[in-house]
């Protein structure tokens, strides 16, 4: 660690900052034995250099040409990544062009913070977004995440990301009204982000690397952020293993969410036998087999099992029970076939009460909730990250 | 008005590898078959298999699974490659 200053951009004015020169991030929780770096090797960081070939279009319609004939998109308009607006997402980051945010493991492609900055800013991002869009990244890049098969299995899960912190108000997520959908720039811009990136730094492209036979709308983009002021419940990252406070991602490789809804009753039981049935018709009609799943739970159906002083762990661990079905329950659905002489086999749809993530989000109104169910079973696993933290620090 | 904008995709490729040598031909040779593991695999590469003997002459066909069918092949299935002079992988939905 080093001591530093930074001019921050948000008008606070120059604040002493301890520097991890690894992440280059104000880290305060990295223990990891460092150089010293003179302060004006950290002011070099205001005169960056992009290297990434530039294009001159005549406007902002040739612009969408090149990048939809190129290939670079989602199919939608992009923003055009200028020079100066990369520069401001990543003077926002405090990172350099070439920093390495990490190396996708099957074909070893590197990713740069300068080529993900370019995608970010296509995908709407403004440059207070960009530390999330980066956290994320380095989530999938872990090895538990198997970024490789999520993105090109036939099966056509989306990553799905969940922000907790404090960094939800500064970049304006909103975790009520519409909170899986169009619920705020901040969250659609990031979700498409982590899209746009995989299209063009990964080749992630429909019928190349990303296989998918249907896929959702979630693939354009799909993240939310926890309603955290309007609950009693320990926050997604709390539970997860990072200190409250922090702001952090979760990113899990993840299908459509299947909608349910129960109006009819405020016993939490009753409730949560909604979501267990939901998971259970998932694991007939989709995957028998355990992964994470994630249940968000708006208000109207949160407050009742709050109120009853269920915690999150007394979510899980019914769901855990009563989210199971017998093998020869394929039979049931037209799939006897691979039943065998395992239909007395019990299947759970979470392996341990750990793998599942309940998130309180949604309108205040409407006894509605969500299961969003895995991509398959535990090939992958869900991984939650801290925002600006060094993700190889070790925590004290 | 002119605007400059820039390339997203990753210039810097990683090193990658190269192609292996094409057989001239499968006769006498040894072939390895390397399934994802599911269930579509099982069929296709029996018929396959009866093709590659009968019509191509191929003297040895070595069946492996992947572990993970998401996943690339276990490094003890790679490590078996160099004794095969072709490999068929497929995926078996």
């Amino acid at each position: 660690m080093i001591n530093a200053a930074i001019n921050f951009a948000d008008g606070t004015g120059v604040k002493p900052v301890q520097l991890c020169v690894t992440c280059w991030l104000d880290c305060a929780s990295c223990r990891r034995d460092t150089f010293a770096l003179p302060l004006a090797a950290v002011q070099q960081l205001n005169q960056i250099t992009l290297t990434s070939k530039a294009y001159e279009v005549e406007d902002f319609a040739a612009a969408q040409e090149l990048y939809h004939s190129s290939g670079w998109t989602d199919g939608l308009p992009v923003v055009p990544p200028t020079e100066s607006a990369v520069t401001a997402c990543l003077e926002w980051a405090l990172m350099p062009p070439d920093q390495l945010i990490g190396i996708e493991p099957v074909r070893e492609q590197p990713i740069t913070a300068e080529k993900l900055a370019i995608n970010a800013v296509m995908a709407g991002c403004l440059p207070m977004h960009f530390p999330v869009v980066a956290t994320a990244w380095q989530a999938m890049l872990k090895e538990e995440f198997l970024l490789h098969g999520v993105t090109s299995s036939t099966g056509g899960s989306a990553v799905l990301v969940i922000i907790n912190g404090p960094i939800r108000h500064e970049i304006g997520a909103n975790s009520t009204f519409n909170a899986l959908a169009n619920s705020d720039r901040a969250t659609a811009a990031i979700g498409r982000a982590l899209r746009l990136s995989l299209i063009n730094l990964l080749d992630v492209r429909p019928g190349g690397i990303d296989r998918t036979t249907l896929g959702h709308p979630g693939k354009f983009s799909y993240c939310l952020a926890e309603d955290e002021e309007d609950t009693t419940w320990q926050p997604l990252s709390a539970v997860r293993g990072i200190p409250e406070g922090l702001s952090a991602v979760t990113v899990m490789a993840a299908l459509a969410p299947r909608q349910i809804m129960n109006e009819w009753s405020t016993e939490p039981r009753e409730i949560l036998e909604t979501f267990a049935a939901e998971m259970r018709a998932n694991q007939r009609h989709y995957s028998i087999y355990g992964g994470n799943y994630v249940i968000v739970i708006p208000k109207q159906l949160r407050e009742p099992i709050q109120a009853a002083g269920w915690t999150k762990r007394d979510i899980a661990e019914f769901l855990y029970e009563r989210a199971r079905v017998r093998r020869s329950e394929w039979a049931d659905v037209g799939k006897g076939a691979v039943v065998r002489d395992r239909g007395e086999t019990i299947h759970t749809a979470l392996e341990s009460p750990d793998h599942l993530l309940v998130v309180a989000a949604g309108g205040p109104a409407g006894g509605f909730g969500a299961v969003i169910p895995p991509w398959f079973g535990n090939k992958t696993k869900a991984v939650t990250a801290a925002i600006g933290a060094c993700v190889d620090c070790e925590r004290g | 008005m002119i605007i400059r904008v820039l390339d997203p995709t990753n210039e810097m490729k990683a090193a990658g590898g190269q192609q292996a040598v094409r057989p001239a031909t499968l006769k006498g040779k040894t072939v390895g078959f390397i399934s994802n593991g599911k269930e579509g695999t099982k069929g296709y590469f029996a018929a396959l298999e009866r093709q590659f003997r009968e019509v191509f002459g191929v003297a040895d066909v070595v069946w492996r699974t992947k572990s993970n069918f998401s996943a690339p092949a276990d490094s003890s299935i790679v490590d078996e490659i160099k004794a095969w002079q072709a490999v068929v992988a497929g995926v078996g939905d």
